[in-house]
């Protein structure tokens, strides 16, 4: 085997992949890598790919075309040394429910190879990193969803992977369970893992060190959060408090090209124009002429903002074909 | 293969027999029905389900109303097999005693009866059967043709005074189960029954249950291999199996008296080979289906009734239509079910079996490679 980790510094490496169903592509000529190390996010709406993607690079699917490096090893033709290597928590509970917290870990253990001691200081070390050691004898039904994803992702974690595959992990979960979830992923990546996170929550993707976007198959954006932002969404955002919104937004909208766009924000808008057209004073005295109360404030862009623009111009050009 | 890369194949399967094992000990209420269910069908079919007649109630018409008349009727209760229910008058009533269920079967003694016997003429007695049972039809009227001709036997053998014996006389033994008992009929039948409903259904459930809820595609995520999923799976199942199937035996031969005249070692393999066609069956159904509804039905389409019906549990083959003759040759619980009745009953070897050991056995390797190229393919 010509596998040496060393050669490659990517923990990912894609070039051409694609996966076909019939005559629909899931997948069509993605090209990115991942660095040893990295936290890397991967966007799409339902339906983009992003399951087929990591499904994949996983080892569960073989893919149509292309090639996909995991951990400097092939993994159409070697998955079972690819699946010693990482960690993959699917979108799907992969928990038993019926079983307590402990007997889940203890099988997923069990599954990479475990056995002994090594197995019964692996589950306590697991059970403390996701603060789980209150929770070893419940029934895992009986846990909060959040709590839930915390033994699944400590599932994938027994066997101290190196890459971490998570395929929305925190659908359906609170904000604050999220964060202590996305908090315990950053943990292994600060000790040198890597991870791989699929997402549609933006909010998470902000702490991506960077962040690939899928659209209808097609890998269409791939950068750091900024970025993508700079990339996409360039210009100035404000933030406008008015009571007179419509007229102001139409007012504005006459100023295309030079102002992108203004939307409903609250009771007033969020406009975003081309960089340096306004500053704090010249806007607001803009706004007085037609509101005396408006005020203004400087806003800025973030990856909803590119999602939505980068869709919608992923729309526009399948439409011209 | 050395040790090293054997050993955590080994340490794998093990590991998922025993998350396999923790999930029937979370459900203590189901195992116990596993194993209660098996008895009381056992005991049912032992002591409920009988084709012998016993006390079966009839309905005479007497028309001839003189002792040799009164003297047939005494005759034919005598050993308890039949009841006289219903004393009428008119033979068309019987119908009526028909129509209520009250009466299985009849007897009309005409007129002239006494009188024809003593003039030594010919005369009919009718026999009337409820054919809506079949079963019961059939035996009713084998019984009591069986008793108007060694009446009929007696009473000329009388008549004409013969001190000579009849010149020809059936001699019957009826070999491996002098009385005819039901349970030891059942009782290997009811084995090959409980094994294929535990192994087919049970089996069938849980891995369809692994891709329903998708924890097959997580295993698959794991070094684990399908080897591994499907023999750590089976495990539990083939001990469960195997401890039912001797609970079985165990208490028809305690209970029931079924004998065990062959070799026991013989039988454990043709039960052990038989689980393993079974398991193949269920794996196979589970991961064409992946769905635990699908996979029940289709367990019971192709399994309880095929080993209820086209096995000789119940039916002897050699009655069936020639379709269905041919359609049980794919099924093993026809094999098995020979297998056992001929190790239990008759103490038959492996050279008067070993076609039926072929017929298990080529049923076992079909279905597992069929499974196993359904779940290669299922992936990829």
């Amino acid at each position: 085997m010509s596998e040496n980790p060393m050669q490659n510094e990517n923990a990912i490496h894609v070039s051409n992949l694609e996966r076909k169903f019939g005559d629909f592509f899931a997948v069509r000529d993605v090209n990115f890598e991942v660095r040893r190390g990295e936290f890397f996010g991967y966007l799409g709406a339902n339906g983009a790919g992003k399951s087929t993607t990591i499904r994949m690079l996983c080892g569960l699917l073989a893919p149509t075309n292309g090639t996909a490096l995991v951990a400097g090893i092939d993994v159409a033709k070697n998955p079972n040394a690819v699946k010693r290597r990482i960690g993959y928590m699917s979108q799907k509970f992969s928990l038993y429910p019926d079983l307590p917290v402990e007997e889940n870990l203890r099988f997923f253990a069990g599954a990479y190879g475990l056995s002994g001691k090594t197995l019964l200081h692996k589950i306590d070390s697991i059970l403390d990193e996701t603060g789980l050691t209150n929770h070893r004898k419940t029934i895992t039904s009986e846990l909060a969803g959040g709590w839930q994803q915390r033994v699944a992702l400590g599932n994938s974690l027994l066997h101290n992977p190196e890459i971490l595959f998570l395929d929305e992990p925190t659908a359906g979960v609170d904000p604050a369970s999220r964060r202590e979830f996305i908090d315990i992923v950053k943990h292994r990546v600060q000790q040198g893992a890597t991870a791989f996170l699929t997402t549609h929550y933006l909010d998470e993707a902000e702490f991506c060190e960077r962040v690939g976007l899928m659209a209808s198959g097609r890998l269409v954006t791939l950068g750091s959060p900024q970025e993508l932002k700079s990339r996409h969404v360039p210009g100035d955002f404000w933030i406008l408090q008015t009571n007179r919104a419509q007229q102001i937004k139409k007012q504005l909208l006459n100023m295309r090209p030079s102002v992108f766009s203004a939307h409903p924000y609250g009771k007033g808008l969020r406009v975003r124009t081309v960089s340096g057209l306004f500053d704090h004073n010249s806007l607001t005295h803009f706004l007085h002429s037609f509101d005396a109360n408006a005020i203004c404030a400087k806003g800025s862009a973030s990856l909803d903002d590119v999602f939505h623009t980068v869709v919608k111009e992923d729309d526009n050009t399948a439409g011209e074909k | 293969m050395n040790l090293e890369n054997f050993s955590p194949s080994v340490r794998r399967t093990l590991a998922i027999s025993e998350k396999e094992t923790f999930h029937i000990l979370r459900d203590l209420r189901a195992l116990a029905v596993s194993f209660v269910l098996p008895i009381v069908l056992l005991v049912l079919f032992g002591y409920g389900v009988s084709f012998d007649l016993d006390k079966a109630p009839l309905a005479i018409v007497d028309l001839d109303n003189t002792p040799a008349s009164h003297n047939l009727v005494r005759n034919l209760t005598a050993n308890q097999e039949f009841l006289v229910e219903d004393w009428l008058k008119d033979p068309n009533d019987v119908v009526t005693s028909f129509r209520r269920s009250r009466t299985l079967g009849a007897l009309v003694i005409p007129r002239h009866f006494s009188a024809n016997i003593e003039k030594g003429k010919s005369t009919d007695i009718q026999l009337l059967v409820d054919g809506s049972s079949g079963t019961v039809a059939g035996s009713l009227l084998g019984s009591l043709a069986a008793f108007v001709q060694s009446e009929s036997e007696n009473i000329a053998y009388k008549k004409t005074l013969q001190k000579s014996r009849p010149l020809l006389k059936t001699e019957v033994t009826l070999q491996y189960n002098p009385a005819l008992q039901s349970a030891i009929f059942f009782v290997p039948g009811l084995v090959a029954f409980v094994l294929a409903i535990v192994a087919v259904l049970l089996t069938s459930l849980t891995v369809a249950k692994e891709w329903e809820r998708g924890n097959m595609e997580q295993l698959f995520a794991t070094p684990v291999t399908r080897l591994e999923v499907v023999l750590g799976k089976l495990l539990p199942y083939l001990a469960i199996g195997c401890l039912q199937a001797l609970l079985v035996l165990a208490v028809g031969m305690g209970v029931f008296d079924v004998p065990m005249v062959g070799n026991p070692l013989l039988l454990a393999f043709a039960t052990l080979l038989f689980m393993i066609g079974m398991l193949g069956h269920g794996l196979f159904l589970s991961v064409v289906t992946r769905n635990q509804m699908l996979a029940t039905l289709g367990a019971a389409f192709t399994t309880i009734l095929p080993t209820i019906l086209l096995s000789g549990f119940l039916y002897p083959i050699s009655n069936m239509p020639r379709i269905l003759q041919v359609l049980s040759l794919i099924f093993p619980a026809r094999y098995f079910m020979t297998i056992l009745r001929a190790i239990l009953l008759k103490g038959s070897t492996f050279q008067d079996l070993w076609p039926h050991f072929i017929g298990l056995a080529a049923f076992s390797i079909i279905v597992i490679a069929g499974a196993r190229a359904r779940f290669v393919r299922r992936i990829a």
